[in-house]
């Protein structure tokens, strides 16, 4: 009985009149005689059956009079038309449960400040690349690696034996043989050929035990934070991976290009301005620099960051992937003169903090060196850090499973091709830099 | 669920004593009377089906929304208009048309954006540029030879003179000289732009008058607008949208075009060339009444 009426009822929803509606509704129900009356009274069907939710209405807002007492149905406990709904004060647990914790809003949160925060995170992807690093951390930018750099590798007694062939079977480790599926995917032969790589710059501490003295670290948390104008600026995040030795590293550069950099006018780039893309906070904790590391740690100095560009939440563009690696390799820095010297600004430091960085996404690497000068960052002027920058240097040119064959002829071979050795040598020179 | 709800308020009627019904359609349209137990039923399924979720975010963004195709279907889930349905997939970019948007906690003086990234839209037949300035980003339709790179600028101050306007940028139509392409017309100020944004329209500002000042819109008509509606100084940009060649059913069923149907119908009093005088001009200016009574 009853689907049969709910059928007749849908099918014929709009188009039935009222009373046959009415009609079927009577026959339907059990009782007869006089509940059918009552029945009859009560239902009514409108015409249009369909309509428009109207929008959620706004309660009434409560007049308040002070002095007049409002009369509730509170004490009655039950609703009497016409007296006034009571309000209650809010209930709130008297202990703490953490599966019903809400924050309060950020106005009532303790570490409230009226100035905000700018935020630079491992996610933020900065709209004008190096150069919103560079003025964000008062940095002259230098296109190529410094000279005496490079000529670290160059020395023969510097170099692994075998080291062209080495190489290029760390590669074909990491591009080929490190999977059972057809190839590795990206993320996983990117990290496999900076590891491999690694291990074989590591083979040559039997020639330079000051080699030994280093250490490797996964993702610790970095905090730093400055003033630049007016604008307070923190740098928090997890890094990649870095390399702390227990000497620091030496200068980069003498302090006559140190001195000459204060000449140097910083790129400015109107309309936009310098705090796009970083995240405005007004709950934060004022002079946070930790360098992830306790007072003790026996590798305190920061040698060089290695950056993998492959995580999925966050995919950005190369020059915002430098940008991050500048930062991170700023904050680190900058965490570091904070321990030896001190938060307040300093104009120049006695012994420039230099930190590297290697970025890669399995082909492609982008080397970075950055002197800390100074941390008195507020102002334009004054003597500048320094951002060696050595950007999109492909180590080989195709590392291909299958050959790339257009109409019947071979363009690409399988197997590595293009390797090019002066890249491997850029890598090794950064790594030696501070030990050889 | 219909069936339910059914059983449910049939069921209140074979109860000998009154008792009051809880509420048990999420509409609640009829209030229940305090002498009988029947409250109005729904017969349809839940009206809450149809309702566009996924626009309702407050807060701008730049990211892409993805977005619900709705096929033609209206809240009542019937076919509204015949032909829209499939076709790619597509995500919603705000576009700010409200051009003279000042930054929270800036001060209201006319400003620069630096054009980042002009591209296709799926939503609309122009291109969109993504533009960049102060601290925040937004995307705003593009005008015909907008680029990357570009500093576009945006004023709300008339002066004396009439100001030589580049490409772009947006000014009150009483700033601008007479005879220029404008697009993204206000016709209210601050409401933001509603008309002349698809591609390659522009209207022309014919002339000003007291306040007031007269455009005509790509179709001929003429508005009067007040003298402070914001308007943008070009053509809007992929201007040969109007001359490609779609060349296959295919490719209207991946713009999300349905087949019409294919029966002849015999056609009426609104087809075929007509030729008739312009419509008077609208006029979006509430002037006060010359006559207080």
């Amino acid at each position: 009985m009853f689907p049969e009426t709910a059928q007749r009822l849908k099918a014929a929803a709009p188009l039935v009149s009222q009373t046959r509606l009415l009609k079927d509704l009577c026959r339907s129900c059990p009782h007869g005689g006089p509940f059918s009356l009552q029945a009859r009274r009560q239902i009514s069907v409108s015409g249009c059956l369909s309509a428009k939710i109207p929008p959620p209405k706004k309660p009434r807002e409560p007049v308040e009079i002070p002095g007049l007492e409002m009369v509730t149905y509170g004490e009655r406990m039950h609703f009497v038309p016409g007296l006034a709904k009571p309000s209650y004060p809010r209930w709130e647990r008297d202990y703490k449960d953490p599966r019903f914790y809400t924050a309060p809003p950020a106005q009532e949160m303790p570490l409230y400040k009226e100035k905000p925060c700018y935020v630079f995170n491992q996610r933020t992807s900065a709209l004008e690349g190096v150069r919103q690093a560079a003025w964000l951390t008062k940095a002259k930018v230098i296109r190529g690696l410094p000279p005496h750099l490079l000529s670290l590798a160059e020395n023969p007694e510097n170099q692994i034996p075998d080291q062209d062939e080495r190489v290029q079977n760390a590669i074909k480790h990491a591009r080929f043989w490190d999977t059972t599926q057809e190839r590795p995917r990206k993320e996983k032969y990117s990290n496999t050929l900076l590891l491999n790589l690694l291990h074989l710059c590591a083979t040559l501490q039997s020639r330079n035990p000051a080699l030994g003295r280093r250490i490797l670290a996964e993702d610790h948390s970095l905090a730093a934070t400055w003033t630049r104008g007016e604008d307070l600026f923190q740098i928090r995040g997890r890094n990649g991976l870095l390399q702390n030795s227990m000497d620091p590293l030496p200068e980069a550069s003498g302090k006559d290009e140190v001195s000459e950099t204060a000449n140097y006018v910083l790129e400015t780039f109107y309309p936009v301005s310098p705090t796009i893309d970083l995240q405005q906070i007004n709950v934060y904790k004022e002079d946070v620099n930790c360098s992830g590391f306790t007072g003790n740690y026996p590798y305190p100095h920061a040698h060089t960051l290695y950056f993998l560009e492959t995580i999925h939440s966050c995919k950005l563009h190369p020059e915002q992937f430098r940008a991050k690696m500048a930062m991170f390799m700023f904050g680190n820095a900058l965490a570091r003169a904070h321990k030896l010297y001190g938060t307040e600004p300093q104009q120049l430091l006695d012994r420039p903090i230099t930190v590297q960085a290697v970025g890669t996404n399995g082909r492609i690497f982008q080397f970075l060196v950055f002197q800390l000068n100074t941390t008195d960052l507020s102002g334009d002027d004054g003597i500048k850090n320094q951002l060696w920058l050595e950007e999109d240097v492909e180590l080989y040119d195709f590392a291909k499973v299958r050959p790339l064959i257009k109409k019947k002829q071979v363009k690409v071979p399988a197997g590595l091709t293009g390797y090019k050795p002066e890249v491997f040598t850029k890598f090794l020179s950064l790594y030696l830099h501070g030990a050889a | 669920m219909a069936v339910s709800c059914l059983t449910r308020a049939l069921r209140s009627l074979t109860l000998s004593q009154p008792a009051l019904l809880s509420s048990q359609t999420k509409l609640g349209t009829q209030v229940s009377s305090t002498v009988a137990q029947c409250r109005g039923f729904l017969t349809t399924a839940s009206l809450e089906n149809n309702r566009t979720y996924w626009k309702e975010r407050e807060k701008y963004t730049v990211k892409p929304i993805g977005m619900k195709k709705t096929g033609g279907r209206d809240y009542t889930g019937r076919i509204r208009t015949h032909g829209i349905g499939g076709g790619h997939k597509q995500k919603y970019r705000w576009i700010d048309f409200q051009r003279l948007r000042y930054e929270p906690n800036k001060e209201a003086k006319p400003f620069d954006e630096k054009v980042v990234e002009v591209r296709y839209d799926p939503c609309r037949s122009a291109d969109i540029a993504l533009v960049a300035g102060g601290n925040r980003k937004r995307w705003i339709i593009a005008t015909e030879k907008m680029q990357a790179g570009d500093v576009i600028k945006t004023s709300a101050v008339i002066g004396r003179m009439a100001v030589a306007a580049n490409e772009g940028d947006a000014y009150p139509l009483g700033a601008l000289p007479i005879g220029t392409l404008v697009n993204n017309l206000e016709v209210k100020p601050g409401k933001g732009a509603e008309y002349i944004r698809a591609a390659g329209t522009c209207g022309i500002l014919l002339r000003k008058v007291n306040g007031t000042a007269i455009v005509q819109l790509p179709s001929k008509q003429q508005v009067q607008v007040l003298e402070t509606c914001m308007v943008t100084v070009g053509r809007v940009s992929n201007v040969d949208h109007n001359k490609r060649i779609i060349g296959k059913a295919g490719r209207n069923r991946w713009l999300g075009i349905r087949p019409s149907s294919g029966l002849w119908q015999r056609k009426g009093g609104w087809a075929g060339r007509k030729i008739k005088l312009l419509p008077p001009m609208k006029s979006y200016v509430n002037l006060p009444s010359i006559s207080a009574n």
